[in-house]
């Protein structure tokens, strides 16, 4: 408990530090988007005040036309998104462009708690959180587009499930740790090399956002998710239905793969040994491995679905290995992306805390379950996941096509149908991946119990 | 014969302590629902509030967790891979 104990403040000092100084460089919420209240609205200019947080700044801000001035709350914290606008060239004695700057919506910051939204985020933690503790994977892809289904605005969604990630990913991987699952070592040197990939990836999304708007990006953090999902996620179902076949006849060792076996053939130094990991690799080859999960988590918000797959078939560590360690570099991002949201005060602790209260026993419940599968169990379950949730980003991709204008429009029914697809695919892979280790976990469990 | 876990006495004090003292937690923090969305969403030094608010409860409710499933009998197969 005390080695984790200071890894884990040996992690989060230079978080700490850094964090500032990447808050400054522009990583972190747009700067198209303000937080604060409105005082008033000017019904006649169809404008509105705007008072920023926690400067207090007062701006006058353009409402758009689908925008009635009456349906705007006053006096309430609000997020409001700006349209995107270039370079701005302010003259001489010109005001401000900022304070002309054109609003595409505002959202209400902070939703109001029913019965319903509880029991409903206490839900997606549990299954969330199951999903983590087995396959290293967060989650974050079901429950941010979860928590705004019920309302909440996507920067509160992205930074109260970030804020909920890393303390899951910490419980997750102490008990993980404790199974002998966890190489400490190398969760850190991939962690340090991931937080570099999300740099990279921010940088890309901004340079997408700049040149082709917002349906730009939502299409190509989609294109991601597919390409990935579909190629990463159908090898991974090939090995694992291998894996099955060749344990129902006796032969049931996970073998390392051809390329981690090469990869751990190439002597660069420094070379590395990571003991629970069981393997000694050259440090540049965890870069790139590294690069890419970080690159993943900033675009699509699973760095897990490379991170995994890269650490099983390109350094050769076992799947239950591979997973466990995954929830260190998960509790790292998680740790530093929070802090970088919680310094533009986004973090919705109710959202955050609500999910833990079931994600938690879930976390746990998914690490000590690994402990009863085979590897490939594990396999089936992360390409499982992985397939089903590239059919619902691929459900959405018509409708960023349409929003380009690089397709003809189709009917809204026709839009209506993929948007359900879309969410009921998101859905179903959580109930499908919890099913699969829920039932591999009893059998497993009943067959220690018969055989004691 | 009982196996080791059997033989283990299972930690019900300690599920009830740290029930009682998560849910007290999770009580007052949305008792002061106002006062807290306010203190926590001011940014800047403000972000320690909603870290530290999520180690509380990582500690406290985790264990919560961790034991009531050891009660339930649910526990790490004992020889792990």
């Amino acid at each position: 408990m005390k080695k984790f104990v200071i890894a884990v403040l040996f992690v989060l000092f230079p978080i700490l530090l850094s964090t500032a100084a990447m808050a400054a460089g522009g990583a972190g919420p747009s700067k198209d988007m303000l937080k604060g209240q409105i005082l008033s609205v000017d019904a006649a200019a169809h404008t509105l005040l705007f008072e920023k947080d926690p400067t207090g700044e007062q701006l006058t801000l353009k409402l758009p036309e689908n925008i009635a001035p009456e349906e705007v709350k006053l006096n309430r914290k609000v997020l409001v998104n700006l349209v995107h606008q270039e370079g701005e060239h302010q003259a001489e004695g010109e005001p401000s462009a900022a304070a002309m700057r054109e609003i595409k919506d505002i959202e209400i910051m902070f939703l109001t708690m029913t019965l319903g939204r509880i029991l409903a985020l206490m839900g997606i933690g549990a299954i969330g959180g199951l999903l983590s503790g087995f396959i290293g994977s967060g989650g974050a892809f079901v429950m941010t587009p979860a928590m705004m289904s019920l309302g909440a605005p996507g920067a509160v969604a992205v930074a109260s499930n970030m804020c909920h990630k890393f303390p899951k990913a910490m419980v997750g991987a102490y008990k993980r740790w404790k199974y002998g699952q966890v190489d400490i070592k190398l969760g850190l040197v991939m962690a340090v090399s991931a937080i570099i990939g999300v740099q990279i990836g921010i940088q890309i999304q901004k340079f997408i956002l700049a040149a082709f708007g917002g349906a730009g990006s939502n299409l190509y953090i989609s294109v991601v998710f597919l390409v990935v999902l579909v190629f990463v996620g159908g090898y991974i179902m090939m090995d694992a239905i291998n894996l099955m076949k060749g344990s129902k006849a006796g032969d049931d060792e996970a073998k390392v793969c051809k390329l981690a076996l090469t990869m751990q053939k190439i002597n660069i130094p420094p070379m590395m040994t990571f003991k629970t990991a069981k393997i000694t690799i050259s440090a540049w080859i965890t870069l790139p491995v590294g690069i890419l999960t970080g690159m993943l988590a900033a675009t699509i918000a699973v760095g897990g679905f490379i991170g995994v797959p890269g650490l099983i078939y390109v350094m050769g560590v076992s799947a239950v290995a591979a997973t466990a360690t995954e929830l260190v570099i998960a509790f790292v991002m998680g740790a530093w992306g929070s802090f970088q949201w919680g310094l533009s005060g986004l973090i919705d602790i109710r959202l955050t805390v609500l999910l833990l209260s079931c994600s938690l026993i879930g976390v746990q419940l998914g690490a000590l379950g690994t402990t009863y599968v085979k590897d490939y169990v594990i396999k089936l379950v992360m390409a499982a996941t992985m397939l089903i949730v590239a059919v619902s980003r691929g459900a959405m991709v018509p409708s960023y096509l349409i929003d380009l204008g690089w397709v003809q429009p189709i009917s809204p029914s026709t839009l209506s149908l993929l948007n359900s697809l879309s969410f009921w695919a998101l859905i179903s892979a959580l109930v499908i991946a919890g099913g699969i280790i829920i039932v591999a976990m009893i059998k497993g469990m009943t067959a220690g119990k018969q055989a004691a | 014969m009982k196996t080791e876990s059997e033989k283990k006495a299972k930690p019900w004090g300690k599920v009830i302590v740290l029930g009682a003292l998560s849910l007290a937690s999770y009580l007052f923090l949305f008792k002061n629902e106002s006062a807290v969305m306010e203190l926590y969403t001011r940014g800047g030094i403000s972000t320690a509030y909603p870290i530290l608010t999520v180690f509380w409860f990582s500690f406290t409710h985790g264990a919560f967790a961790s034991n009531l499933l050891s009660c339930l009998g649910i526990e790490a197969k004992s020889s792990g891979h």
